[in-house]
């Protein structure tokens, strides 16, 4: 009885922590509209994908919601190291804020999530 | 071909569904020859079973493009080991392979029990239970064998795959996530019959100790094929998929040491079935987590084929094993109570507590984002920072107690008899953690507990084997005596090596990152690190660039290769430069990317990580110990089969 | 691939035959009740397991005495119940023994005759 009430107490412990604000905000592109301030967002990659990530004008990409049809679309200014997955259709993390409808990335925040390769292999690539 | 790995698969689902049926009539009704032949079909599943897997592996071996399977995950290019190793590679390979080592591991362990006739009438329809489940997803919903029209050239495999230590990890992992099912399914065999004896304890022991095994090597390959692969300089990330495996892991380590507890006192029956239950669960929903896509989204889970069903699997397992409990409840209750706070016993129960604590904080962080997007609609998730929280709140304390459980007596130690034992080991405790303190290591108060604890273990496992020595004579005669004992300090001291190692790598190293023109340096932790320029270079299947780092400092000089490869189909991938220092038992570690190709300028990260091959050392270690462990002993041996024979009563006598 | 199919045809009889082996070289056994613990092995078996784990426990209490991590009156303490434990286990082991060797038979068959 003894283990199981201090199970129970640890059980709470964790819940507490866990909602008490640890957890980071991660928006899809479709809820990104009308958050201010620095966000997590993810998302899949969307072409055309132009420019460099170490020079002036930055590299610039799309994201559109992963594993949903919705048309929303966030434009995203990145510089910085790029990951070696990153390509079109990959799944992405990346932190910055949305400035004038431009999600302006934090440099080197750009990161690809664990291989999707056991999902299906069809991603379609607008 | 393909025709005859379906057929083989029909087969074995057809054998495996009346090994169900059969086996669960027979073992309810007591019908002796059902229940043998329901055991012939599971021993005869693994076969059939066999020939689907060795038609695959001959479809990749061949590049026989007309399996869609084959198509998906090799390319012409690919060398063969690699192709090969894509067998495992995607969804409907490694669904195959799990099936494969279970009807491998059921009809060993029946086979080898088979004198135990009314415990292995009720584990054989469990073991047809789970197979079941993978043989109709591979029959019906997710089957390897499609065919296709023949296509050019295959769509290859993603580069960081094509590494040796990617042939060892998936099938590591695999012989002990599907290994923890022998105990589940002995465990719950033991219920369904009313046994309560330990039969089924003492028949799984080395089953669960190997796969154990199998799945903490598993995961350091993983975490070292991350860490020189995938190059972004950890080891592990916290990811769901990492996650996926350790859970069980520390499920099955709990489980482990709990056995012991119930071997030597007879108490805890209930929790040891709620904790191999547990481990086998978490092993099922780490299976799961990384065979759909539930973590992305709630949403690509459900388009995912083989998402809702296995959901459901689990959801039927998880009720299994609770009614089953809960049915049986009565007959597990002991009246054998702990009878002091300050015992082994008791020590166990701390460590078990701490340890399910870790795996259930886990697990919550890796629901997280599930349940946050179904209560509020927004995902939230929890990253490194709320793991290393949980990490060193309940990780530090269970390195102390692995070094306190050994020093205490079984049932009761009184206070004065452990301040005896204490002494030494707490003294150089003492003495390290204020010489750390000194030479500056306050810097991280979790490494420097972490090495002071560590000097505590440390210290208590070499007294256990000096003092044991001067009482059996010598070492040899010591642990060969003491097998399960002394093969378990060993184990510890591998972990103790593994929490140096961890400690020393991220409390204490340092990290800069800085884009180079050739012939600008960069300091990083007395390394003086100086960017001499990059040239092409050009591979078997890609292309790409290396360049050349001259290093010095700390008495030495070196030259790291940091670059990138260029793979034709599959795209680039980071070619980290690794120094393993001898004198910090540490690495520097270096990666870069190419900024400006016409001016040579890269962006170079390098990071010093001191102790951290100790963390690959441990490894080995930990082979070592279980394998001690394991050993079988001819007495023991004896002695067990005399008392379970003896309980036997032959029908019709 | 008409081989291929022969092969499974092959593999598939293969299988039924070794289903049915417990049925076929046993066609009209004397019994095909499957063994079954009688009350009184259970029992013995319980206390075989209580003998070994006390057994076992003075073993460890020696070695944990020897090695000092048992003072010598922790021992003086716990080796007497342990030793009194094992006994009991013994002597209760030895008169169950007695017992099971007359009623060897489940209950069943014995009203049957």
């Amino acid at each position: 009885m003894i283990a199981l009430s201090v199970a129970a107490a640890l059980a709470v412990f964790i819940v507490y922590t866990a909602l008490a604000g640890n957890g980071v905000a991660q928006l899809r592109p479709s809820s990104l509209v009308g958050h201010s301030g620095d966000v997590t967002l993810v998302g899949a990659v969307v072409g055309p994908v132009t420019g460099d990530a170490y020079s002036h004008g930055g590299l610039r990409f799309r994201l559109k919601d992963i594993g949903s049809a919705t048309p929303a679309r966030v434009a995203v200014d990145y510089r910085g190291s790029v990951p070696d997955l990153f390509k079109v259709g990959r799944h992405v993390v990346v932190e910055g804020t949305l400035r004038n409808g431009v999600f302006v990335a934090k440099p080197g925040s750009l990161v690809t999530k664990c291989p999707s390769k056991y999902t299906p292999a069809k991603s379609s690539n607008t | 071909m393909a025709d005859l790995g379906r057929s083989a698969l029909l087969i074995a689902f057809g054998l495996i569904a009346y090994a169900l049926i059969a086996g669960s009539y027979a073992a309810w009704k007591r019908r002796r020859r059902l229940a043998l032949s329901a055991q012939n079909a599971l021993i005869a599943a693994f076969p059939a079973v066999l020939i689907a897997a060795l038609v695959l592996l001959l479809a990749l071996g061949r590049r026989d493009l007309t399996f869609v399977y084959v198509w998906q995950h090799t390319s012409h290019k690919l060398p063969l080991g690699y192709a090969l190793s894509a067998f495992w590679g995607g969804q409907e390979g490694s669904l195959l392979l799990w099936l494969l080592v279970l009807t491998g591991y059921a009809g060993l362990a029946v086979w080898l029990n088979r004198r135990s006739r009314e415990l292995m009438a009720w584990v054989v329809p469990v073991f047809a239970l789970i197979a079941g489940f993978f043989a109709f997803m591979l029959c019906f919903v997710s089957s390897p064998f499609h065919m296709q029209p023949a296509p050019a050239d295959g769509q290859g495999m993603v580069p960081s795959l094509q590494n040796p230590y990617m042939l060892a990890h998936p099938p590591l992992l695999y012989l002990g996530y599907v290994g923890l099912a022998v105990p589940f399914a002995f465990a719950m065999g033991a219920l369904l019959s009313g046994r309560t004896d330990e039969r089924w304890i003492v028949a799984t022991r080395r089953w669960t100790l190997a796969a154990w095994t199998f799945l903490g090597v598993g995961q350091l390959i993983g975490a070292h094929w991350a860490y020189v692969e995938i190059g972004w300089g950890g080891y592990y990330a916290w990811d769901p998929v990492e996650n996926a495996a350790l859970m069980p892991w520390l499920a099955a380590t709990a489980f482990l040491h709990s056995v012991m507890i119930q071997e030597k006192r007879g108490m805890l029956k209930v929790w040891n079935m709620v904790l191999v239950a547990l481990a086998f669960n978490l092993s099922l929903f780490g299976t799961f987590l990384t065979r759909s896509g539930v973590i992305d989204s709630i949403h690509s889970f459900a388009k995912s084929p083989i998402g809702g069903w296995f959901l459901a699997f689990l959801g039927l397992m998880i009720v299994f094993s609770i009614v089953l409990i809960y049915w049986r409840l009565p007959l597990l209750r002991t009246k054998t109570r702990l009878e002091s706070l300050v015992s082994r016993e008791a020590t166990f129960l701390y460590n078990n507590l701490l340890l399910v604590a870790l795996a259930l904080t886990i697990l919550w962080g890796v629901l997280y984002p599930i349940l946050s997007e179904a209560v509020r609609g927004e995902t939230r998730s929890v990253s490194k920072p709320y793991y290393d929280f949980f990490l060193h709140t309940f990780g530090l304390p269970l390195l102390l107690l692995m070094g306190i459980g050994p020093l205490v007596a079984w049932r009761r130690a009184s206070l004065r008899s452990l301040g005896k034992t204490f002494l030494i080991p707490f003294a150089a405790a003492v003495m390290t953690g204020v010489a750390l303190l000194a030479l500056g290591f306050g810097s991280s108060w979790p490494g420097l507990l972490a090495y002071t604890f560590a000097a505590f273990v440390a210290a208590s496992i070499v007294l256990e084997f000096v003092r044991g020595r001067r009482a059996a004579g010598s070492l040899t005669r010591l642990v060969s005596r003491n097998r399960r004992r002394y093969g378990g300090y060993i184990v510890h001291a591998a972990v103790l090596l593994l929490a140096i190692g961890i400690a020393g790598s991220s409390a204490y190293q340092t990290v800069r990152q800085r884009v180079l023109r050739p012939g600008q340096s960069v300091e990083a932790a007395g390394y003086t690190l100086t960017y001499l320029g990059s040239n092409g270079i050009r591979g078997p299947n890609y292309t790409g660039f290396r360049s050349a780092v001259a290093v010095s400092g700390h008495g030495e000089r070196f030259t790291l290769h940091p670059g990138m490869n260029n793979y034709a189909i599959e795209g680039p991938a980071t070619e980290a430069s690794i120094y393993h220092d001898p004198r910090s038992i540490g690495d520097v570690f270096t990666s870069a990317q190419v900024v400006n190709a016409n001016r040579g300028t890269i962006d170079l990260k390098v990071e010093v990580k001191p102790l951290i091959n100790l963390i690959w050392v441990a490894g080995f270690v930990f082979v070592a110990g279980a394998l001690i462990a394991m050993w079988p002993d001819a007495v023991e041996q004896k002695r067990l089969a005399a008392r379970y024979a003896a309980g036997a009563v032959p029908a019709g006598l | 691939m008409e081989w291929a199919l022969a092969l499974a045809a092959v593999l598939a009889v293969v299988a039924v035959v070794f289903v049915a082996r417990p049925f076929l070289r046993d066609p009209a056994p004397a019994s095909d009740r499957l063994d079954e613990l009688a009350p009184e092995a259970r029992q013995r078996l319980a206390l075989a397991e209580e003998r070994d784990r006390a057994l076992a426990a003075l073993k460890e209490l020696e070695f944990d005495h020897r090695t000092g991590k048992v003072s010598n009156d922790d021992y003086r303490a716990q080796v007497g119940p342990l030793r009194r434990r094992a006994a009991e286990a013994l002597r209760a082991l030895e008169r169950g023994e007695g017992i099971t060797h007359e009623r060897v038979t489940a209950p069943e068959e014995r009203a049957g005759r």
